[in-house]
């Protein structure tokens, strides 16, 4: 048997953890369990896709190690789509509350507009791809050495540093959801109320150490994401030369540096928020919607809808999630 | 030992300059999976020494600095120039050759001492010897060659333009030194011990089976891009990419670039890891659409 010796001198604590070898008797379980499935595939078409990249090795590879290009690829591009674009959206609609409450609270309606398809929308284009691209990160961090204390180069740093960021958003993703995502509430969390979107995020964020903590998050979101959309661009042979990739660094760099004003933005703007302004006016939209679709605006409280409504400081539903060309960043 | 960093005028100071020690501390291993245990010695200096000349002392000497008595340390080296790759080591930490580690340059670093240590990515064979098989295994599974054997004269070539001589002339200087593998934080020690029952062969198979599953290495992904630009090694140009998108291949490159900075060629590595994952994308993309 191959030993892989993992060095004392890794410096992420993870790596020290784990066994380049168990990982990868961990992911030759699961590969049994895909096997199966791809064996039928494979019975009623011979040319699929996985088919294509058989290894070399005599000894009956997994399905995962004789598709390994094709997983690290797929790894490479859901970091980017729709991981990434994910976050851009996220962070956009987000530093919306910039332009006051009821923006923001239009951009989260729209979202809840989908209706009954959110759900299965957000773990197919969101959850999933995560999931799965975290899954192969372990497993790449788990394999790796790193040794930026003898090679301290730029490169090495920032290598070094994606994988910590990665593992850091990681855990915050799974706070952030515990926390905000109405699937956190069996646990204590799920405090964000897609009616009240402004006022419940500020409740939830108000604390300094939630604030600092999210700040980290939202900094290593996109640390890793612009430093991602680097090497993506060498993974898939996008830039190739040594000014090239300098000119695309310079890139990831100004990419980061705005996503970043977008996201502390969007913080920021979030926990200045004023919760009883924003309740009044998530409140006032609230029985607007619901009169539009014809119900009683039950359960709306002292600012509900009492007399026709006062027109909307930002009423524009038909904005794209996209469009916050108001967030003044 | 601070006077050591000192540029001091040879003919003036010749009597100090004899009586300059210059401190070694070696990693020793005396067998294959042995315990290693660090050696100290001290080596009267001399102007325009090396890490292989103070080896020369050392094996000389015999002695450790506390004046016991041991085995010479053992160590590879060949050309002594730079161009075979034979004596790549640890010097103060960090990959480089022993032949071009200069010893006024090492202690300007540090004047305390020089830290020799094997590489930490291949198995010791003893002291400073590692076994670099894998290296060379990863050469033949990208098959770095031009195939030309055969029983008959295929006449001559075609031409190659001073441009793409160019480009080719780097990457040709590749030495096998392994450097850019001892720093690449994905390429991680693959050792394999023979079995008592088990034969050369099934060893051997065993072996590789065993390298194959690892990181190819930039090397490799640099030497399959040369031999596919070469007009007649071209014509394998699909099976070398086939080998660098299997296990290990070029997809377990993390885009650290430690490899780049390392190379003592300065060969350009990580724009042939670049040049070989576009290669890789149209391939994939080309197999998808073409059966
Ligand atoms: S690419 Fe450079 S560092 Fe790597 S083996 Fe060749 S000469 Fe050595
Ligand atoms: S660029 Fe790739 S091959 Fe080179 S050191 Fe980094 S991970 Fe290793
Ligand atoms: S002895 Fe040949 S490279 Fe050092």
């Amino acid at each position: 048997m191959a030993v892989a010796a993992v060095s004392p001198k890794s410096i992420l604590p993870l790596a020290c953890g784990f066994d380049f070898i168990a990982a990868r008797c961990s992911f030759s379980r699961l590969a049994a369990v895909l096997c199966s499935r791809h064996v039928a595939v494979d019975r009623i078409d011979p040319s699929t896709i996985t088919r294509l990249f058989v290894s070399e090795s005599e000894s009956n590879p997994s399905f995962v190690t004789r598709n390994q290009f094709l997983i690290y690829r797929l790894f490479s591009l859901s970091g980017l789509v729709p991981v990434g674009a994910f976050l851009v959206v996220h962070l956009l609609t987000n530093a919306s509350v910039l332009a006051g409450p009821g923006a923001f609270q239009s951009r989260v309606d729209l979202i809840h507009s989908l209706g009954p398809l959110l759900v299965p929308i957000e773990w197919v284009f969101i959850f999933l791809p995560m999931l799965f691209h975290a899954t192969v990160g372990f497993a790449i961090i788990a394999g790796g050495l790193p040794n930026v204390g003898s090679y301290p180069y730029a490169g090495n740093v920032r290598y070094t540093l994606q994988r910590a960021t990665g593992m850091i958003v990681f855990a915050f993703i799974i706070w952030h959801l515990i926390q905000l995502h109405w699937m956190g509430a069996a646990l204590g969390g799920g405090q964000f109320d897609p009616h009240h979107a402004s006022s419940s995020a500020a409740v939830a964020l108000q604390p300094a150490i939630v604030g600092i903590l999210y700040a980290v998050g939202i900094v290593s979101a996109v640390f890793h994401l612009s430093n991602g959309l680097w090497t993506l661009g060498i993974t898939w042979g996008l830039w190739t030369s040594p000014a090239a990739m300098r000119r695309a660094s310079w890139v990831s760099i100004v990419v980061g540096v705005l996503l970043g004003g977008v996201g502390l933005g969007a913080l920021v703007g979030m926990r200045n928020v004023n919760v009883e302004d924003a309740k009044v006016i998530e409140d006032r939209m609230e029985g607007v919607k619901r009169m539009l679709e014809g119900q009683p605006a039950a359960g709306s409280p002292a600012a509900g809808v009492r007399a026709a409504p006062q027109p909307i400081s930002n009423p524009s539903p038909a904005a794209s999630t996209t469009g916050v060309s108001t967030t003044g960043i | 030992m601070i006077q050591i960093a000192e540029k001091s005028d040879a003919a003036s100071a010749g009597a100090k300059e004899s009586d300059r020690i210059v401190r070694v501390r070696v990693l020793r291993q005396d067998a294959p999976g042995q315990e290693s245990y660090w050696e100290r010695h001290a080596v009267p200096y001399e102007p325009t020494m090396n890490v292989i000349s103070i080896l020369q002392r050392i094996a000389a000497m015999a002695q450790s600095q506390d004046g016991r008595h041991v085995a010479p340390v053992a160590w590879d080296c060949n050309c002594l120039e730079e161009v075979c790759g034979s004596c790549t080591m640890l010097v103060n930490g960090r990959t480089r050759m022993a032949c071009t580690a200069l010893v006024d340059k090492l202690l300007e670093e540090n004047p305390e001492e020089i830290e020799l240590k094997p590489m930490s990515k291949f198995p010791v064979v003893r002291d400073l010897v590692v076994d670099r098989q894998r290296v060379f295994r990863a050469l033949e599974r990208v098959k770095a060659w031009v195939p030309v054997d055969g029983s008959y004269d295929h006449g001559s070539g075609p031409r190659i333009s001073p441009d793409e001589q160019e480009e080719a002339y780097p990457l040709s200087t590749c030495m096998s030194c392994g450097c850019c593998l001892e720093a690449c934080p994905q390429y991680t020690k693959s050792e394999v011990v023979q079995r008592d029952d088990e034969s050369a062969e099934d060893f051997d198979k065993r072996r590789k089976a065993a390298f194959d599953r690892g990181f190819i290495g930039a090397h490799a992904i640099s030497q399959a891009m040369l031999f596919n630009s070469h007009p007649t090694g071209k014509m394998i140009a699909d099976e070398r990419l086939k080998a660098i998108t299997s296990q290990g291949g070029i997809q377990m490159c993390g885009n650290a670039q430690n490899c780049v900075a390392v190379c003592p060629k300065h060969i350009p590595l990580t724009r042939s890891i670049a040049r070989a994952g576009r290669a890789a994308t149209v391939w994939a993309i080309k197999k998808l659409f073409d059966r």
